[in-house]
């Protein structure tokens, strides 16, 4: 009990304790969460009409950010699989990692959820017996119920096993081991019920084919990994933390795998819709080479196209794919080419043209970018701390020694734990 | 002299002003087509109107009270199942001014060369200067493409009458039964309500205002303009609001259905 | 000439079901335009009141109830009653005129339907207008403020031409693909909608106003996570626009682009506002609710046509009760070559086409 009540303010504690460079990294992230909450009060009082939706296009960046994000989140499973699956060691020590990044984004899809409502202020509808849930007709209603639960499974995996490190006890694996299980499965179904929220509906014909889940699970475990990948550098050079390279390795190899079914199923795409050319293949043609000269979002499905082949080429190729000086520009091509695909490349032309044909084009805002980003931002913010958190945890300089006071209980006081200038 | 001529200026504003504070607008739409069925704008209670127009095209988009200024429709055959007070029409004879004097002022069936009554030979009506100014669009009636004439729908002697086959007179308030003689179909689908148009009570037993056939359709000009499928054109209203972000809508017509 | 109020229903009494489908209005006029008198000096002398009585802490009152009120269907009768008297009250403060929210229940052995004629429509968008004249929507001059329930596609007659002939691919062994492949020919996807010419209906042209179905397999009702869109018993799918929570998954579904979202709080004048209102249909919205066309529920729930059946100078539209043979649209069904919109989406709209 005692290990228990001092667990969370040693925590926090070790996670405030930072250098100039942790602060000013959390300060810059601070002025894009300003511009997010600044973004909230104006979406709850004046209303969408800040934003550059419409009644035509009435998903745009909130909503693709949210899917990209639940991909993001399910990606996580990278990790936990082959640690757990297959005791991969390297990825074993590094799992809790995983985790936290799974939580934090779940925590932004929860965001943008917010951001995209018209009404969050009556979210609690949706709650059972206060408001109406309606299960199993909604695949809306499954998303919440997925999502929340995946939450939950990993803030307590993730949660059980800072403890338990931190308290230096043993894991029980009874009570743990299933629920990993449980998440590696969860962590498939979120991103397989959100690519349903989309595929169900007949009246879309872009999205409505039975390739969306499978695109969803491979475009989230390329995209997932490569900003794991990011992070796992980032970790490495700037804390004590050393994550193997067996455990890089591994990640680069599943991306390769993943964008390469994602590219082939792109094709497959292209060539069934382009080769009959019926209406339904209209937001793709927008996509594509545009509609009636409307050509908007031509230059971004080419430039994410040849983004993701960039990076496919760089990571099927080993000695590119191992030098880690080279591997971080294949991520960040692999992360970015896959966010515009799936924002710009699959939520907005579903909705060009509309179910009976009018084409009209998108223009998000500023205060709708801006809102994204801040969105992201308070993303990143609780990713730091978290996985500050956690490496310290993992360091061992976030220990249980019996004593009452907290502060002992951090060995080395954050600074040398924390994102040191080099 | 200066203020008496101020007080003048001042005098003569006043004066401008009254016929102006006088003179409210009258907003009168049209119902149908444009000369016909017009009304004239009113509250029925104070924040109902009757009518609610168009501003663009002066066309009626909204009625408070459909029955308002409505008489029970006539009797008409195969119409007898409905219970009386149900069908009510919009009389048209009291606004054709002149129709009373039709019948009293020219055409009387009396007179020297009216005994017994005659029609004109060769059945084609003689162009005098008052009917010409009355009804331009009679001049070459294209109504039947030649095959009828004006006495085959007016009455010879009672002219603020039509006529039907057995030469007696038909109002001006039920001209369906004179239309519905050559077109059946027509007749046949506006008394199940399927052609034409009725406002009021969607229930089959409801009570119902009936538009007759002249409300919409003028029998003496059926080639007006550019005229497609029997109405004739209106100018339409106004496109739906440009969508965020989008400067104008011509791609809609790169298919080249629009030409102008 | 009598002047005839519209007979407003007793939302409280019983129908026993009848041979005839429609109940005669039970009342004598007299009485109804004695009920309505009382009705609307008692619904103004309430609206005058709540004017001059709304005081900061009865309106906080009345915002807070009505955020925290329960979803409509499952309230009690009591509960209904109550929630419509708060809009009454609200409204009639907003507007400056007496509003009334009628919760008038569908009727039993009523499934209303509607038929369009294609060959009489001439595109002159009067019905456009007219649902908005009733239907109380936001109707600004900024991008986003105006919504319109119906949208009129103008669809080309055919433009085939000589010119396109040699236009075609590939050569050799004669065209596989005739130039004249994509020339549109009647109803196209990719449809016309914001036509202004001089004067229609054009000679090029044809034109087919599209709106909500009310379909009775409704994609839109299914995804709702809130159940707040719903099908009523008479066949009218609504939305409870207290409870809807914006997430616009209904607008996904909907194959017919029929819902449209109040991206901000509705810009209605008060003097273009309609006070006659039902719960369900054209009371005034707010910000971040979907809405859509319901056939003027607040008409055809005590017996009236809707704006646009009204409104159509051709009379192409017609309206009624499809378990009645002898209404017109049954008889167009019976007699007249009908076709719905997107069938083999299995939507079954109660929205038929016709021609003749």
């Amino acid at each position: 009990m005692q290990k228990l009540m001092s667990f969370a303010p040693d925590y926090i504690l070790y996670i405030l304790k930072g250098g100039i460079k942790f602060y000013a990294w959390l300060g810059f992230l601070a002025i894009f969460i300003a511009f997010a909450l600044y973004g909230f009060y104006l979406q709850n009082t004046e209303g969408l009409i800040v934003t550059g939706l419409t009644s035509q296009i009435h998903d745009g960046l909130y909503f693709a950010n949210l899917v990209f994000l639940v991909g993001v989140a399910a990606g996580a499973v990278t990790i936990v699989f082959p640690a757990y699956v297959y005791h991969h060691k390297a990825m074993h020590e590094v799992t809790v990692l995983g985790e936290m990044l799974a939580m934090t984004a779940v925590i932004m899809v929860m965001l943008f959820v917010f951001a995209h409502m018209g009404r969050p202020d009556r979210l609690w509808h949706m709650i059972p017996y206060l408001g109406i849930y309606n299960m199993p007709g909604s695949m809306l209603a499954w998303d919440v119920l997925v999502l929340n639960v995946y939450l939950m499974l990993n803030m307590v995996c993730g949660f059980y096993f800072l403890y338990v490190k931190y308290s230096g006890g043993e894991i029980n694996k009874k009570f743990f081991m299933p629920l990993i299980y449980i998440s590696i499965v969860w962590a498939l179904s979120i991103h397989t019920v959100t690519a349903f929220l989309i595929s169900t509906l007949p009246a879309r014909p872009m999205w409505h084919h039975s390739m969306m889940p499978i695109r969803f699970i491979m475009t989230a475990f390329a995209a997932g990994p490569c900003l794991i990948i990011l992070v796992f550098l980032i970790i490495r050079k700037n804390t004590k933390l050393w994550i193997q390279d067996e455990a890089i390795n591994l990640l680069s190899l599943i991306i390769t795998w993943c964008l390469g079914i994602a590219l082939f199923l792109t094709l497959s795409e292209i060539v069934v819709e382009l080769y009959a050319r019926t209406e339904h293949a209209n937001g793709l043609y927008y996509l594509m080479f545009g509609l009636h000269g409307l050509t908007k979002l031509v230059p971004w499905f080419w430039g994410s196209l040849i983004a993701m082949l960039i990076a496919f080429v760089m990571f099927l190729i080993p000695s590119l794919r191992t030098n880690y000086k080279l591997l971080p520009i294949a991520c960040v091509l692999g992360f970015g080419g896959i966010w515009v695909e799936k924002g710009m490349g699959l939520v907005v032309p579903g909705f060009i043209p509309t179910p009976i044909g009018e084409v009209t084009e998108y223009y998000p805002t500023m205060i709708e970018i801006m809102m994204t980003l801040g969105c992201w931002a308070i993303g990143f913010f609780i990713l730091t701390l978290l996985l500050k958190g956690a490496i310290g945890i993992l360091l061992g300089e976030v220990k249980y020694t019996g004593v009452k006071t907290g502060k002992s209980n951090i060995t080395s006081g954050g600074k040398a734990a924390a994102y040191e200038a080099r | 002299m200066k203020k008496f001529a101020l007080n003048t200026v001042i005098l003569a504003f006043c004066c401008a002003m009254i016929p102006a504070a006088f003179s409210a607008e009258e907003v009168v739409c049209f119902e149908s087509r444009k000369g016909a069925s017009e009304v004239t704008k009113r509250d029925l209670q104070p924040g109902l109107p009757n009518v609610k127009c168009s501003p663009k095209t002066g066309a009626v988009l909204w009625w408070g009270d459909p029955f308002d200024g409505t008489v029970p429709l006539g009797d008409t055959p195969l119409l007898g199942h409905i219970p009386h007070g149900k069908a009510v029409v919009k009389p048209r004879s009291e606004q054709l001014a002149i129709l009373p004097m039709c019948g009293t002022a020219c055409h009387n069936g009396v007179g020297p060369a009216f005994v017994p009554p005659t029609l004109p030979k060769g059945k084609k009506p003689v162009p005098i200067p008052t009917m010409e100014g009355l009804l331009p669009d009679a001049q070459n009636l294209q109504h039947g493409r030649g095959g009828i004439w004006c006495l085959d729908c007016h009455h010879a002697t009672q002219r603020n009458k039509l006529v039907d086959n057995f030469g007696d007179p038909v109002s001006f308030d039920e001209p369906q039964r004179l239309c519905g003689k050559c077109h059946g179909d027509k007749l046949r689908d506006w008394r199940d309500g399927i052609h034409g148009k009725r406002i009021g009570e969607w229930a089959s037993t409801g009570k119902k205002r009936w538009f007759v056939c002249t409300e919409c359709h003028n029998p003496h000009n059926v080639q007006d303009g550019a005229r497609n499928r029997g109405f004739m054109q209106v100018a339409p209203e106004t496109p739906p609001q440009l969508p965020k972000g989008m400067k104008n809508m011509n791609h809609e017509r790169v298919h080249g259905v629009s030409q102008h | 000439m009598t002047q005839n109020p519209i007979p407003l229903d007793d939302p409280s009494s019983e129908h026993p079901p009848e041979c005839q489908v429609q109940p005669e209005p039970k009342n004598s006029p007299e009485v109804d335009s004695r009920r309505d008198f009382l009705k609307t000096s008692a619904a103004s002398i309430l609206g005058a009141a709540a004017l001059m009585t709304q005081s900061d802490d009865a309106q906080a009152n009345i915002e807070w109830a009505e955020h925290f009120q329960g979803n409509y269907r499952l309230m009690t009768e009591q509960e209904k009653i109550e929630a419509r008297a708060r809009l009454e009250k609200r409204y009639s403060a907003e507007y400056g005129k007496a509003v009334t929210v009628d919760g008038t229940p569908a009727k039993e052995g009523v499934l209303l339907g509607y038929a369009l004629n294609i060959r009489k429509c001439i595109g002159c968008r009067r019905c456009v207008k007219a649902c908005v004249q009733e239907n109380n929507q936001s109707r600004g001059q900024e991008t986003g403020q105006t919504i319109e329930w119906i949208q009129v596609m103008k669809m080309a007659r055919g433009e085939f031409s000589k010119e396109k002939m040699n236009e075609g691919y590939p050569e050799g062994l004669g065209i596989q693909v005739g130039g004249n492949a994509y020339s549109p020919a009647g109803v196209v996807l990719e449809g016309e909608y914001h036509y202004q010419p001089e004067a229609v209906p054009e000679k090029d042209s044809t034109y087919m106003p599209i709106a909500c179905m009310q379909c009775e397999k409704p994609p839109c009702v299914k995804v709702c996570p809130v159940r707040t869109t719903y099908r009523e018993p008479d066949g009218v799918v609504v939305i409870d626009y207290n409870w809807c929570i914006g997430c616009r998954m209904c607008m996904s579904a909907c194959p017919y682009w029929a819902r449209r979202i109040n991206l901000t709080t509705p810009v209605l004048p008060k003097e273009e506002m309609n006070p006659k209102t039902h719960y369900l249909g054209n009371r005034p919205r707010m910000r971040g609710v979907v809405e859509k066309c319901t056939w003027c529920v607040q008409r055809n729930r005590v017996g009236r046509y809707p704006a646009c059946v009204e409104v159509c100078p051709v009379g192409a539209r017609k309206f009624g009760n499809l378990l009645d043979p002898e209404s017109e649209v049954s008889l167009i069904l019976a007699r007249k070559n009908v076709f719905r919109l997107k069938a083999e989406l299995n939507t079954f709209p109660k929205f038929f086409y016709f021609f003749d």
